[in-house]
């Protein structure tokens, strides 16, 4: 069986035929090509394949990508505006908050959507928020500074920054 | 892991969902937020030949106050309940529980009323309606109906649900002046299943007049402890009522061990959660005597 | 943090240089494994064993087979028809390892073993062919525990081992007889570490293009040991008969100049190290099983006839720490296949299949006692290991290699007069050992516990027992009782020392006492190590002679036409920012920024040969040797060159910004393309220069001591660790962020083996936690800020970085679990074992019983 569908990625819409058993993950990494959206565990623990679903946070290992017909979806690609990086990336760079990397995208995206809600979260309210999202690498501290650092600089520039999180 | 093939029916209206399930009965599995659901089909634990998603369907996403109580409908995310005034004020369990059901994204996606309708034992919610007494209303082509949540839990990931029944809506009555309620838990990690978790209320006229105790991680299914809610009832909310319903309950209770925890640290933890909850509870209503 | 401007001229080396890596990695445009898809590539998916143990009647895939989005299905037999079993490799007296195929065709021997390989068009339809294999199985009784592996009456894992037990080797250094009768007291414990997993959260892959002019095979895998697997791949993926090698070989004159070439470089890099090897290892094999004497010979002239060899390529890497080292039996069915039908494959395990068979480690028994007189001299050492490395021996390095690092380093900081290893390795029913991070730590846990317990019987404070025993700078040089020389570097005395001064006893004294009285429960513990990271240059032939091998690392410099500076090393990053740190040591050296140094690794082709890549710590001495002393070489070609152009003297050439000029002259200078234009249109020699380097001479050592605080709720069980600190002496510091980072991940995955991972089986070998639900990585809630303070000590001579990847891991579970018991003091609370949940912290305060 195949269903057709428009999915809304980063601003663009992209016409998608598909077993419906497909994942939003499965389909944005190899149909669309946007392969920053990682797979972790596929059973929605580890969080690097979390994506913004309408600005929210959620895991596009556990969401069919026909689940998604209809919304905005955003991957870690859609941060950047252009050559600038998003106020939470080049955070993230001057923090050294990661090693591999790859559980990135889902801290980033989760970063994104949490200062969206609560621009000034305390050191335990980014924790307990970023508790979804595994790192084997650092042991968080840098990733929780990364986000302080961008806390400063969002506020900093009175803005929310680039990118259309 | 990947998920095993099945047909895909997207119906706009309960009408059309409530004949598709007519149709497919237990070859079909209703999709909501699938944060229980497409785990399970990923490890091809489950593996339904039709997925009926309701995702579509009107009508299903509101939470509503009523002269009863407040009711939660099948589309209601566990982000939605945990912002909502609504659920704070007039079923505060389902707020205090949020903090401990998984984690933002999951909340995001995942859906009060399909916690419930996975019924796993561990999960918050499921012991949460046992706490509450909500009534759980599941419609099929044949009609709708009520079931109490003291009928709806009936064995480990199993209830009374037919297969052909959805469930739209969970009503949770309305609290009685003087209920205080509490939600505690002990897991492994922040944001996993409870080891044990106790979702409870009291009554308090002066005295004790109702209680509830609803203990998850503790068994296969939510559970009551009627007999120990009997102890309570006409004790002062103080100290020794609690350490005495505490002892009440490591006597009463049979979890079983899994590799997060043996029987006899699931039996001893339900008492110190009996302690905790109920002091919490009662400090709620400012009643702590 | 410490940060400072990225700037040339003051010196990149020792500045937290924010990470070059990071700008394609934040931006989504990494390119890991999983992320690589040729067209019309093949994707793979392994039918595993449901069953611990068990023999194969019969498996049926015609209906596999049938289905039309599957390309070809391979039952093991078949693909064993086309591949040469796994050898013995760094062969020990006492060692018997068995020879393994990729796939099992008559015996299962662990929940996951793969038995079929299904090749389709995506990974879904993979997987639903899996479905419908039907594999007739008569199981065994499993082998499920240490227990059961050194019972008499168990079924064999494998046939020819002395029942489950396949390394039984003893090690004495000095009189242990004489020691033990004299000392006034022993005190002896059984420690028992749990299995854990490495648990990188990328798994593993393989993405295997065939080229269909040439057949030559690309290799893409998210591999710790690129050139291992090209060499292994060569070596076992296509079945070649001893004679049609040979006269490959012999009709192929470049082929057999090329190997004498390589040979002879080999042989001048590792020959004496080889020379060390004797032969009681391969005897200790072949007493067991001949059968290498048929398969070695096929293998290894397969290799010399071979014209081509797979290009192994790896970008970037999503975390190792070990479990990506080993060539996975996984990687050569693969290639196989790939060989077999000239279609390019695709592999991305899954986290199920990771779990159970990307890694497992730790899991030892260690029967510990320490013989010491009553002013807490401590005299003797003796350790009775027992090791479970599950079914297959991972390749190259297996479990027991581990049992022998830890014999070197068993000692730790401690002078003794004697000590005695018993190593055993058994095989059981379950996923593969392999090295994780600090692969001998147990060693360490196992020491820095016995040593807390016999303070206690002694009545001695932790920390004055330790500083009482410990080498100190007047007793250098020196050596561990077990060989391996020690000099300044050796410094975990001066890291206790410093972490006593950091964390105040006498007030944390205090504070538990007043604690206790309020119901909480405190706890302090320490724990020393040292690491060699590099070590002496004996350290590797003191594991195991000839191991030497292991040890050089390679770098080459170049400089392009147009300037740009290329440096090829043998490394294998995965997260530990080489690109950062070895860019850093390049723009030192040649005197340029961090931006104009370009790394290359990770493509055969390309990089330099090592056997390891990247692991053992020695990124940062080894790797960062090489390329250090790779790129001084080349900065000597510029300035001849430059001098040439310039007019002047070399020794009055100075390059400051890329500007390579005649010092106090620099408006008059020139620029790396300006030179490189130059000589390399006149067709002078380009600046080019290869570098092996095995360090610098003895010492050599990397040192810490680790405090960790802990408060336990006796209500739930539960472990908080209000704080931790270590003290790290790595030696001169590359980059400070980039090792705080090392330090921190690694106690974070201490912290996860004491309180929340364990690859736990049941009594009947069965995997319990094969999801992410049940094999607990802690989150950002569970892992406390973790202090780091440095010490640099120096030692004499350039190149001092020292290593310091595994650290953290080493130090965090002696450390949290002296905490724990010190905590339970009052209610004599002995720890045992490595891992302590919660219900384990209550049994231990006597709270509950065991079910």
């Amino acid at each position: 069986m195949t269903v057709s569908f428009t999915l809304n990625v980063n601003g663009a819409a992209t016409e998608v035929s598909t077993e419906p058993r497909r994942t939003l993950s499965d389909v944005i990494r190899e149909d669309l090509g946007l392969t920053g959206t990682h797979l972790g565990c596929e059973h929605g623990v580890c969080g690097a394949c979390t994506v913004l679903l309408d600005g929210a946070p959620v895991r596009s290992c556990l969401t069919l990508a026909v689940q998604a017909d209809g919304h905005e979806i955003t991957t870690v690609e859609g941060l950047a505006n252009g050559d600038e990086l998003h106020p939470v990336q080049q955070a993230m760079h001057e923090a050294h908050g990661f090693q591999c990397a790859f559980c990135s995208p889902g801290f980033m995206l989760s970063t994104v959507a949490l200062l969206a809600e609560n621009p000034n979260p305390s050191r335990h309210e980014i924790r307990e928020e970023l508790s979804g999202n595994l790192c084997r690498c650092t042991g968080y501290h840098t990733i929780l500074d990364g986000v302080e650092v961008a806390i400063r600089a969002l506020a900093s520039d009175g803005a929310s920054g680039g990118g259309d999180a | 892991m990947k998920n095993p093939p099945f047909e895909y029916h997207q119906p706009d209206t309960l009408e059309d969902a409530i004949q598709l399930l007519a149709v497919y009965g237990d070859e079909a599995k209703v999709l909501a937020g699938g944060q229980s659901l497409l785990p399970l089909m990923g490890l091809r634990l489950v593996r339904p030949s039709h997925v009926i998603d309701i995702g579509r369907v009107a009508g299903l996403g509101a939470i509503s106050t009523e002269s009863s109580g407040v009711s939660v409908g099948a589309l209601v995310s566990h982000s939605m309940a945990e912002r909502s005034e609504k659920l704070r004020t007039n079923a505060p369990l389902v707020h205090q529980a949020m903090p401990y059901v998984g984690h933002r994204a999951i909340r995001n996606r995942g859906t009060v009323c399909g916690s419930v309708a996975h019924a796993d034992p561990a999960a918050e919610m499921p012991a949460v309606c046992r706490a509450a007494g909500a009534s759980m209303i599941a419609v099929s082509s044949r009609g709708e109906r009520a079931i109490e949540a003291d009928e709806f839990f009936v064995g480990y990931l199993q209830t009374a649900l037919d297969v052909d029944e959805i469930l739209t809506e969970i009503r949770f009555p309305a609290l009685a002046e003087g209920t205080g309620t509490a939600v505690v838990e002990v897991a492994r990690r922040h944001g996993d299943y409870a080891l044990v978790g106790l979702a409870c209320s009291l009554t308090v006229e002066s005295t004790i007049t109702a209680a509830a105790l609803s203990f998850f991680g503790a068994g296969s299914t939510p559970i009551r402890l009627g007999e120990v809610e009997q102890l309570l009832i006409g004790e002062e909310p103080n100290e020794a009522a609690f350490t005495t319903a505490a002892a009440a309950v490591r006597s009463s209770i049979e979890p079983s061990a899994d590799v997060h925890g043996s029987a006899n640290y699931r039996r001893y933890l339900a008492g110190v959660l009996t302690q905790r909850g109920l002091t919490q509870a009662a400090s709620t209503v400012g009643v702590l005597a | 943090m410490n940060e400072r401007t990225q700037t040339s001229g003051l010196g990149f080396v020792g500045q937290s240089v924010t990470r070059v890596e990071d700008d394609r990695l934040l931006r989504g445009k990494g390119q890991y494994v999983a992320d690589i898809e040729p067209e019309g590539v093949l994707h793979a998916a392994f039918l595993r064993s449901p069953f611990a143990h068990a023999t194969i009647r019969s498996i049926d895939v015609t209906a596999a087979r049938r289905s039309p989005r599957v390309t070809a299905v391979f039952t093991a037999a078949e693909l064993n028809e086309l591949t040469n079993p796994f050898p013995p490799f760094l062969m020990m007296p006492g060692l018997y390892t068995p020879l393994y195929m990729c796939l099992s065709d008559k015996k299962v021997r662990h929940v996951g073993d793969p038995v079929a390989l299904v090749l389709a068009d995506s990974r879904y339809h993979a997987e639903d062919a899996l479905e419908l294999i039907e594999v007739d199985y008569e199981q065994l009784a499993p082998v499920a525990s240490i227990a059961d592996a050194l019972s008499v009456n168990a079924e064999q894992v494998w046939e020819r081992a002395d029942g489950n037990v396949l390394l039984d080797k003893s090690d004495a250094y000095g009189d242990v007889e004489s020691v033990f009768a004299s000392a006034d007291r022993i005190v002896t414990e059984r420690f028992s570490c749990q299995r854990q997993s490495n648990q990188p959260m990328e798994t593993r892959g393989s993405v295997i293009e065939v080229d269909p002019e040439t057949g030559h095979l690309t290799i893409h895998n998210a591999t710790q040991s690129s050139h291992m697997l090209r060499w292994l791949t060569a070596a076992l993926a296509k079945k070649e008969s001893v004679r049609s090698s040979l006269k490959n070989f012999a009709t192929n004159k470049d082929r057999r100049d090329s190997f004498i070439v390589a040979a002879k470089e080999f042989m001048a890099q590792n020959g004496e190290s080889m020379q060390n090897q004797d032969n009681a290892g391969p005897k200790s094999q072949l007493r067991k099983d001949r059968s290498m004497l048929r398969h070695l010979p096929r293998t290894l002239f397969g290799l010399l006839g071979k014209d081509d060899y797979p290009t192994v390529m790896a970008r970037d890497i999503g975390g190792g720490f070990g479990a990506k080292g080993p060539v996975a039996r996984e990687d050569i069915a693969l290639a196989a296949a790939a060989i077999d039908l000239g279609r390019s494959v695709k592999w991305i395990e899954d986290r199920v299949e990771n779990l159970s068979d990307g890694g497992h480690a730790r899991e030892e028994d260690l029967t510990v006692s320490l013989a010491l007189d009553n002013d807490g001299t401590f005299r003797g050492l003796k350790v009775d290991l027992v090791l479970d490395q599950g079914a297959y021996p991972a390749f190259p390095i297996g479990a027991s290699m581990a049992t022998q690092i830890m014999r070197v380093m068993f000692p730790g900081a401690y002078k003794f007069d004697a000590f005695h290893l018993r190593a055993r390795t058994v095989a059981t029913n379950k996923g593969k050992y392999v090295a994780y991070r600090g692969p001998w730590a147990n060693e360490t846990w196992a020491r820095e516990r016995i040593i807390d317990v016999a303070a206690k019987a002694l009545g001695y404070t932790p920390t004055d027992l330790r500083l009482k025993n410990m080498f100190s700078d007047q007793d250098m040089p020196a050596a561990m009782i077990t060989g391996p020389a020690l000099d300044e570097t050796m410094s975990t005395k001066k890291t206790l020392e410093h972490a006593m001064q950091v964390v105040d006893i006498d007030e944390f004294r205090d504070e538990q006492e007043t604690a206790r009285a309020e119901g909480r429960y405190l706890g302090l513990g320490f724990a020393c190590y040292h690491e060699a990271a590099p070590g002496p240059p004996d350290y590797f032939d003191s594991i195991s002679p000839g191991a030497g091998t292991l040890g050089t690392e390679y770098a080459r410099t170049t400089i392009e036409r147009d300037g740009s500076i290329v440096v090829y090393t043998s490394q294998m990053p995965h997260g530990q920012s080489h690109e950062t740190t070895y860019a850093q040591i390049v723009a030192d050296e040649l005197g340029v920024g961090i931006a104009d140094v370009k790394l290359v690794y990770g493509n055969t082709d390309r990089t330099p040969f090592s056997v390891m890549g990247t692991g053992g710590s020695r990124g940062g001495p080894l790797g960062g040797g090489s390329v250090k002393y790779s790129s001084r070489e080349v900065r000597q070609q510029v300035i001849d060159a430059a001098a040439e152009l310039l007019e002047a003297s070399a020794d009055d050439i100075d390059i400051m910004d890329g500007n390579i000029h005649v010092s106090g002259v620099p408006a008059r200078g020139v620029s790396f393309a300006d030179v490189a234009a130059t000589v390399i249109s006149e067709g002078d020699q380009p600046f080019d220069a290869t570098f092996g380097y095995t360090g610098k001479g003895d010492g050599g050592w990397s040192c810490a001591t680790h405090a960790c605080i802990v408060e336990v709720d006796l209500e739930t069980g539960r472990v908080d660790i209000p704080r931790y600190v270590v003290v790290e002496d790595c030696g001169p510091i590359i980059n400070p962020a980039i090792v705080n980072g090392q330090v921190r991940g690694g106690v974070a995955q201490g912290v996860g083996a004491v309180l929340y991972e364990s690859s736990v089986y049941d009594t009947e070998a069965n995997l319990q936690a094969t999801t992410y639900m049940d094999y607990l990585i802690p989150t950002a809630m569970e892992i406390p800020y973790v202090e780091v303070h440095h010490l640099e000590t120096l030692s004499p001579g350039e190149n001092d970085f020292r290593g310091v990847g595994e650290g953290g891991m080493i130090g965090a579970p002696p450390a949290i679990t002296n905490a724990i018991e010190d905590a339970l003091g009052p209610f004599g609370a002995r720890v045992t074992d490595q891992y302590l949940p919660p219900t384990k912290i209550l049994e231990m305060a006597g709270i509950i019983d065991p079910d």
